[in-house]
């Protein structure tokens, strides 16, 4: 039985071999109280893959991606992140957190601490970099997304697309295999969406997986090498960026892009 | 001027009225005041004894240990207020500098010139010097911290290089001199800063054991939460002056101080607990997530990200729980008997030179004037600090 939803799920994700794939999802199920959020979701992501997760709201988008790192836990089925099992086990979960990287739509950067510490916290508290080693990566990766003048100052200092990229390079500082991106435009004024935009082109250019949830359709197109579609807890559709946005097979995609292009 | 008068006491009938009977009120008031003070109050009370107002019976040859804590107090809050991160923007002009300095230490520089000259010794003076210099080595330490290669200290140590410096002193006095030999403000003062710093910690602990996961925890801190906070703290300071003799023989029963030190510090961990866990409730649940996605242990998102950001949301509050405790030791010489400031206050108005003669609204005034300075001091530095650390940015 676990098998054929295991074959099942390598076809859904374009025939892609298993053992490539960094992030396995097998037969996953969440519900918060009397709402399903997730039912019998399947997927793999290769390494180096960008993914996009597209869907209406309420569809389970970002519950599923906040189950890759267990920011949510699943009532049933696997989770594999590269080779490792999410279970309940703490020792485990740390271990995928540390190799995932998470960027939030409301940026969460931590508010009492300046740009550079937010960026260095990882390395320093996790990795257990020493003090100067794990700010000097941090100004690297500031450097990086083109804000390394902002150092000093303090989150609430910054613009709307500048702590949206202090938030991803405090992300990479871990150096994650896979990054994780919720809705990360979604509360940025719309002069500010491209910059951020940008710094995630560059990431998938350099060869990151990326799983991204989001409502940027142009991103979706340019960047992403397989786009699924999402509703209602289930997948519903997935293929390339020509194949979900040209050529939709399911009436729900269908109906979801026309109202949104 | 007259506009000003016109638009803003005179407006209406019913505003000059207002007006009117509220500025003889206050006029009366105030010269009733001035009376007192300057006129009718007969101060000498006060003037000669005021080494036992201030210390009580405590051991002339041992006051050098007092000296020395109190400079370490002194040393080490201004060496915390100026070592923290971020500077407060200076008012630029003169005027504004000179005023801002007035606001923040005009009444303390009043207040001990008041003594000094009721006191009307050389060491008094001496001693005030003193207080200025620790007070500004204090400084340049903090500014060490900022500018030096002492920023290479990590910040809980300096903070714990600070703490304890008074503390050890302060602990160290009470070591040399018995305690019933202290008296007057100085136990109001030090049973204060004693509890202060031991609530503290407690309090921390005990929001964060109400908030835990882990049940026997949390209802173990509930409990006492609930517990302590549902008593008079009266009632409280009662109990350990009587109850304890049911448990312990009297011989080695702690003395009153001991037991004062522990009931206030219970009492108040408790208050304390739910000021902080408010504060940890008003962080948004995305800083925790953002640690949990970066890989930071529970321990580690607690003391690194909710808790720092919960305390400095709560600074008015914990200062308001210092400061009524500050006030509530008053109680301690009621409910123990200790030789407090109020209690040694009420007692030399019953000496036989003052005897029957209605000494005792200087004497009062006194103690109130006191207390009311280090509240004061407290509360206004208390908003200098949250200026410091950027409340209500986020």
């Amino acid at each position: 039985m676990n098998n054929e939803v295991f074959k099942d799920a390598s076809k859904m994700s374009g025939g892609r071999e298993s053992d490539d794939a960094i992030i396995v999802i097998d037969g996953v199920y969440k519900r918060f109280k009397d709402f399903e959020a997730l039912k019998n979701i399947n997927m793999q992501v290769g390494r180096k893959e960008v993914v996009v997760v597209i869907g209406p709201s309420g569809s389970g988008k970002s519950t599923l991606i906040r189950c890759i790192n267990r920011l949510e836990s699943h009532d049933a089925g696997n989770i594999l992140v590269d080779g490792t099992a999410l279970t309940t086990d703490i020792r485990n979960i740390q271990e995928i957190r540390r190799e995932t990287g998470m960027v939030f739509q409301n940026f969460n950067l931590f508010p009492h601490l300046t740009v550079l510490t937010n960026v260095a916290i990882g390395p320093r508290r996790v990795r257990g970099l020493s003090k100067s080693a794990a700010e000097e990566l941090a100004m690297e990766l500031l450097t990086r997304v083109k804000i390394p003048e902002q150092a000093d100052k303090f989150p609430a200092q910054l613009s709307g697309g500048q702590q949206q990229r202090v938030a991803l390079a405090r992300a990479l500082a871990m150096t994650p295999k896979v990054m994780l991106f919720d809705e990360p435009t979604s509360a940025l004024d719309p002069e500010m969406i491209n910059e951020v935009l940008d710094a995630m082109k560059e990431l998938a250019q350099e060869g990151m997986t990326m799983i991204v949830v989001t409502h940027e359709m142009g991103f979706a197109r340019e960047v992403a090498d397989r786009v699924v579609f999402m509703d209602k807890g289930e997948i519903v559709e997935v293929g390339t960026p020509s194949e979900i946005f040209d050529s939709p097979k399911e009436e729900r995609t269908k109906k979801f892009l026309s109202q949104i292009l | 001027m007259i506009t000003w008068i016109r638009r803003n006491l005179f407006r209406s009938i019913t505003d000059s009225i207002l007006t009117v009977v509220s500025a003889s009120i206050l006029g009366y008031v105030i010269f009733q005041v001035f009376q007192f003070v300057f006129i009718t109050g007969r101060w000498e009370i006060i003037q000669v004894n005021l080494k036992i107002l201030l210390v009580g019976r405590f051991p002339e040859e041992l006051m050098y240990l007092v000296g020395f804590s109190i400079l370490a107090t002194c040393f080490s809050i201004a060496s915390l207020a100026s070592g923290m991160n971020r500077p407060i923007d200076k008012p630029p002009t003169l005027a504004g500098k000179l005023w801002e300095l007035f606001q923040r230490f005009g009444l303390i520089i009043a207040t001990s010139a008041f003594l000094i000259v009721l006191a009307g010794d050389l060491d008094a003076v001496l001693f005030g010097a003193y207080v200025v210099l620790s007070i500004f080595a204090g400084r340049l330490f903090g500014r060490a911290r900022r500018t030096t290669p002492l920023k290479r200290l990590p910040g809980w140590l300096w903070v714990a290089i600070n703490v304890t410096l008074p503390l050890v002193l302060i602990f160290l006095t009470m070591g040399q001199a018995a305690l019933e030999e202290w008296g007057g403000f100085l136990i109001n003062f030090y049973l204060a800063v004693v509890s202060i710093a031991l609530s503290f910690p407690l309090g921390v602990m005990l929001a964060l054991g109400r908030r835990s996961t882990l049940p026997l925890v949390r209802w173990l801190s509930t409990a006492y939460i609930e517990l302590l906070r549902g008593a008079p703290l009266f009632v409280l300071l009662l109990l350990a002056g009587v109850a304890l003799e049911f448990f312990i023989p009297a011989s080695i029963a702690p003395d009153a101080i001991f037991r004062a030190v522990t009931v206030f510090t219970l009492f108040t961990a408790a208050y304390l607990a739910e000021v902080i866990r408010g504060g940890l409730q008003s962080i948004p649940k995305g800083q925790a997530e953002a640690g949990k996605a970066l890989g930071l242990s529970t321990f580690k998102i607690t003391f690194l990200i909710t808790l720092p950001q919960a305390l400095r949301n709560v600074i008015p509050a914990q200062i308001g729980q210092f400061i009524s405790l500050f006030k509530d030791t008053t109680l301690a010489g009621v409910a123990l008997s200790v030789l407090d400031l109020l209690n040694v206050g009420t007692a030399i108005t019953k000496q036989d030179d003052y005897l029957g003669q209605g000494l005792i609204y200087e004497s009062l005034a006194f103690v109130g004037l006191l207390f009311w300075v280090g509240s004061y001091v407290m509360s206004r530095e208390s908003q200098r600090i949250e200026k410091k650390l950027g409340v209500g940015i986020r």
